[in-house]
C-alpha cells in the first residue's frame, strides 16, 4: 500500500522514456473489480509500443505467456503470495523476461523462492536485484536504475535520464538512478515448469477439473459454499474462471448466502498483501483480550487468542498496543522462509517521503 | 362502473399482496387511494407504505420483495423516472415485483396528457410489460401479472401499463374476479432464497470482478425473459380462461385481419378507436383490420410474423417517440420493423406519431389508415414516418 505512488512513478518515468526513445506509450493502474480504489497488492502497468500499441491476440502469444517483458517488485513479500486475482506473480511472463526485485537477498535465493511460489511456466529471463534504500529514500528511483539495466535496450539510460529531467527530477535524483543502473547486474536464469511447485499443483487441479460431475446442482448454500472454496483455492486466475459456475446453475439474483456464526468468511482471503505478520510470544501474553479488542479487522479470535492469518493484513496495531509486548512483527520471508529481509520501507519512512 | 386505477386496486386486493409502496403521481394516484380505502375500511390489510419519492418507493418494494413479500407498486411519467434506479435494480435482480405505469408525457412539459415513453423507458433490462385496453383488462393483467411474475421459472418483475385518463380515470363496467377464482389461479408467493438470516442467504448480485460472472448473470435473464414468451405467459392465460370462461389470446388480438392487405397496429386504450375506423372503412370495402399488442415484453414476434403474414401494408399508431431513431421513428414502429425483417415477405410499413399528449381525434386516425392505403397502393412509401397531430409542416 505505501508503494502505490511509488509504482506509478516507475511506470510514468518508464512510459515517458519510451515517448522519448520515439515509441507510443500507455500506463494504467487495475481496473478489475473497481476503478480507482487502490487494491493490494497494488500493480501498474506501462506499455510501449514501437510506434503502435498492439493487443497481443491469443494465436501471437507464446505458449509459455507472452504478456510482459520486465516486473518490478518493490516488497520481497510478493514473491510468496498470489495476486488478489489468484494470479501467479510470472504468470503472463514472457519466456526471457525480466524480474527486478527490491531486496536484499541474493538472485540465488530470489530464484529459489520463484521456483516455489511464484512459476508455472518455462522461463529463460534475468533477475536484477537492488537495494533501493541505498540510493535514495524514494525507492522507485533506485529501482528505476535497475530496471533500465534489465531492460535495455528497449529503452535506453539516455532516454530515462532524459525523462527524469523532463519530469523535474534534481541532480540528486537522477544520480541515484545512474548509480543503481551502474550497480545492478543482470543474472540470467533457466527454469522448467515442471520443476516448479506452482506447475505442479496447477497440473493436480486441471486433472480434478477434468473429472468434475457434468451435472448441474441446484444452488444452494452448499452449493455456494463448494463454489467460493474452490476459486479461494485455484492458484490462477484461468483456473478461478473455470470454477466459476455456468449460467443455468446461478440462483436468479445472484444470491449469496452467508458465513455461520463463528465463521469469517466463505472462501474469500484477505491477506495477500501483508509484508509483516504478527507473532504472539505465549510466554509473555497475558491474555488480557486487548489484542482481539483493536484488531480492526477481527481476525484475532476471543478465546483463545489465537491470530487468523487469512484474515489479518499485518497492520501491526496489535503489536502497537499489547501491553506485555507479547507481540512482534517479523518480516513473511523470516516466518516462512527463514530469510532475513532487510529491505523494505517502514511505515514512517514513506509517510517522511509521502506526507501531505 | 370502475376507473381503471380502482379496478387495478380490485386486483392488488385479490392477490391479497402483503406491501405496498406508495408515492402520489397523477394519473397513477388512483391507485393510492383507492388502496387506502380499502385497507381503512379493513377490506383487506397490507404494510402501506407513502415513501419520501418514487426512488424510495421503488427501494421500498425491491427489498420487500428479496425478503418474500408480494408487493405493489406504481408511477406515472416523471416519476417513474424518478424511481428508475431501483427499478433497473429490480429487474436484474430478478424480483417478482408487480407494478403500473399510468402512462403520462415525459418532463418536459410533463402535461397530463398520455405518452408511452415512461414505461418504455424501461424495455431493455427484464421488466415484462402488458398493455391494458380499458379498466377489465387492467384488473386481469394485473392478477395474471403476479402469477407471471412469481413463477421460478420467470422471476421477473411486471409493468402493467395503463393509458393516463382513458383508462385510469374513465369509470366503465367492470366484472372482478371472485376470491375462489384467484385461489385456483394464484398460489401464495414463495420464494427459494429470501435474503432473511433464518434463510441464511444474506445478499445479491455478487459484486465480483464482471470478466468472472457479468455475461452469466445477463444470460440467465435472456433465458427467464425466454421461458416467459414461451412458456409461463400462454400457460397463465390459458388458465385463466379455464377459471373465468373468457377466451383471451395471451400476446395478440386482432379484428378484420384473416383477408386483410392492410393493418394498423396499436397497443392500449386507443386500439378502440382504431377497430372503429377500421370498421368503417371495412364498411365501405377496404380490406383493412387491426391488431393490438397486449404483451410488449417479451415482443410477440412470431404473432406478429404470423398475424401479418400476406398483409402488405401496417400502419403503426405509436404514442411514443424516439428522437434519431432509425428512421427517426418512434419506440413501437422500430420494434415492428425489427420482427418482421426476417419474414419471407416484408410488408410496408408506416409509423404514425401521436406522441406530445394531445388527445387523439377520429380523423387523425382515418388520415393515417387512408395514407397506409394509399401508400401500400402504390408501392413505396414516401415518408414513412408522420407526425400526426401537428401543427405545422412534418417535415
Amino acid at each position: 500500500m505505501i508503494n502505490t505512488a511509488h509504482a506509478s512513478q516507475i511506470a510514468l518515468t518508464l512510459s515517458q522514456a519510451g515517448v522519448s526513445a520515439g515509441r507510443e506509450a500507455a500506463y494504467y493502474m487495475r481496473y478489475d473489480d473497481s476503478p480507482e480504489r487502490v487494491q493490494l497488492p497494488f500493480i501498474t502497468y506501462a506499455v510501449l509500443g514501437k510506434p503502435d500499441i498492439k493487443t497481443i491476440l491469443p494465436e501471437e502469444v507464446d505458449p509459455v505467456g507472452g504478456v510482459f517483458d520486465a516486473l518490478v517488485v518493490l516488497d520481497s513479500s510478493m514473491l510468496i503470495k498470489s495476486t488478489s486475482q489468484r494470479s501467479l506473480l510470472l504468470d503472463g511472463a514472457k519466456r526471457n523476461a525480466a524480474l527486478v526485485v527490491n531486496t536484499s537477498l541474493g538472485p540465488e535465493v530470489v530464484l529459489k523462492l520463484v521456483k516455489r511460489y511464484a512459476c508455472a511456466q518455462d522461463w529463460e529471463g534475468k533477475i536484477v536485484t537492488v537495494r533501493a534504500k541505498r540510493y535514495n529514500q524514494n525507492i522507485a528511483l533506485g529501482a528505476i536504475g535497475a530496471l533500465a539495466k534489465a531492460i535495455e535496450p528497449e529503452v535506453t539510460l539516455d532516454n530515462i535520464i532524459e525523462t527524469l529531467y523532463a519530469l523535474g527530477n534534481d541532480e540528486e535524483k537522477v544520480d541515484a538512478v545512474r548509480r543503481a543502473y551502474d550497480d545492478s547486474d543482470p543474472v540470467s536464469v533457466a527454469l522448467r515448469a515442471e520443476d516448479c511447485e506452482p506447475y505442479k499443483l496447477k497440473s493436480s487441479l486441471a486433472e480434478k477439473k477434468s473429472r468434475a460431475p457434468k451435472a448441474l446442482k441446484p444452488w444452494d448454500r452448499e452449493r455456494y459454499v463448494e463454489i467460493k472454496n474452490r476459486a479461494a483455492e485455484a492458484p490462477t486466475y484461468e483456473l478461478r474462471y473455470e470454477s466459476m459456475p455456468r449460467w443455468e446453475e446461478i440462483a436468479p439474483g445472484l444470491v449469496e448466502f452467508g458465513p455461520k456464526v463463528g465463521e469469517r468468511n466463505i472462501g474469500f482471503k484477505t491477506s495477500f498483501a501483508r509484508t509483516f505478520r504478527p507473532v504472539i510470544d505465549e510466554k509473555k501474553c497475558v491474555d488480557c483480550k486487548v489484542c482481539h479488542v483493536f484488531c480492526p479487522d477481527g481476525a484475532i479470535d476471543y478465546d483463545p487468542i489465537r491470530i487468523d492469518y487469512d484474515y489479518c493484513k499485518g497492520c501491526g496495531i496489535c503489536a502497537r498496543v499489547c501491553g506485555p509486548r507479547a507481540i512482534s512483527m517479523p518480516h513473511e520471508l523470516k516466518v516462512l522462509e527463514d530469510l532475513d529481509e532487510e529491505e523494505f520501507l517502514t511505515i514512517r519512512e514513506a509517510l517522511i517521503e509521502y506526507a501531505y | 362502473m370502475w376507473t381503471g386505477t380502482r379496478a387495478i386496486a380490485e386486483a392488488v386486493k385479490l392477490a391479497d399482496v402483503d406491501v405496498i409502496a406508495a408515492y402520489p403521481i397523477r394519473p397513477y394516484t388512483g391507485v393510492m387511494n383507492a388502496l387506502a380505502t380499502m385497507i381503512a375500511k379493513g377490506e383487506f390489510s397490507a404494510e402501506y407504505l407513502v415513501c419520501d419519492s418514487e426512488h424510495s418507493q421503488f427501494e421500498v418494494v425491491k427489498h420487500a420483495s428479496a425478503v418474500g413479500a408480494r408487493t405493489f407498486v406504481g408511477s406515472s411519467g416523471t416519476g417513474l423516472v424518478y424511481g428508475a434506479e431501483a427499478a433497473v435494480v429490480i429487474a436484474l435482480g430478478q424480483l417478482p415485483v408487480v407494478g403500473i405505469v399510468g402512462c403520462r408525457a415525459l418532463d418536459d412539459p410533463g402535461n397530463f396528457g398520455m405518452e408511452w415513453n415512461d414505461a418504455l423507458l424501461f424495455r431493455d433490462v427484464g421488466w415484462i410489460m402488458s398493455w391494458a385496453k380499458d379498466p377489465q383488462e387492467a384488473l386481469e393483467m394485473t392478477l395474471v401479472a403476479y402469477r407471471i411474475a412469481e413463477d421460478e421459472r420467470v422471476l421477473l418483475p411486471n409493468f402493467v401499463a395503463v393509458d393516463g385518463a382513458t383508462i385510469t380515470h374513465v369509470a366503465s363496467p367492470v366484472t372482478p374476479s371472485t376470491k375462489s377464482q384467484v385461489e385456483e389461479f394464484l398460489p401464495p408467493y414463495r420464494p427459494a432464497h429470501p435474503l432473511d438470516p433464518a434463510h441464511e442467504a444474506v445478499s445479491k448480485a455478487m459484486h465480483i470482478s464482471p470478466s468472472l460472472i457479468g455475461p452469466e448473470q445477463r444470460k440467465a435473464l435472456d433465458a427467464a425473459m425466454k421461458r416467459a414468451k414461451a412458456k409461463v405467459i400462454p400457460e397463465a392465460w390459458k388458465s385463466w380462461v379455464d377459471v373465468t370462461g373468457k377466451e383471451t389470446p395471451a400476446f395478440v388480438e386482432t379484428k378484420h385481419a384473416e383477408d386483410a392487405d392492410y393493418v394498423m397496429l396499436t397497443m392500449g386504450a386507443y386500439s378502440k378507436n382504431v377497430d372503429y375506423v377500421v370498421g368503417k372503412m371495412r364498411d365501405r370495402g377496404v380490406k383493412i383490420g387491426s391488431m393490438r399488442l397486449r404483451y410488449f415484453r417479451p415482443f410477440p414476434t412470431e404473432e406478429v410474423r404470423e398475424a401479418l403474414d400476406g398483409v402488405k401494408g401496417v400502419g403503426i399508431v405509436d404514442f411514443s417517440f424516439s428522437l434519431g431513431s432509425p428512421q427517426n421513428g418512434s419506440i413501437l414502429y422500430n420494434e415492428v420493423k425489427a420482427a418482421l425483417y426476417d419474414a419471407d415477405e416484408r410488408p410496408q410499413v408506416m409509423g404514425f406519431i401521436f406522441a406530445g399528449g394531445r388527445e387523439m381525434k377520429i380523423a387523425d386516425l382515418s388520415k393515417a389508415a387512408e395514407l397506409l392505403v394509399d401508400s401500400t397502393r402504390k408501392g413505396r412509401v414516401d415518408h414513412p414516418v408522420r407526425w400526426m397531430m401537428v401543427r405545422g409542416e412534418d417535415a
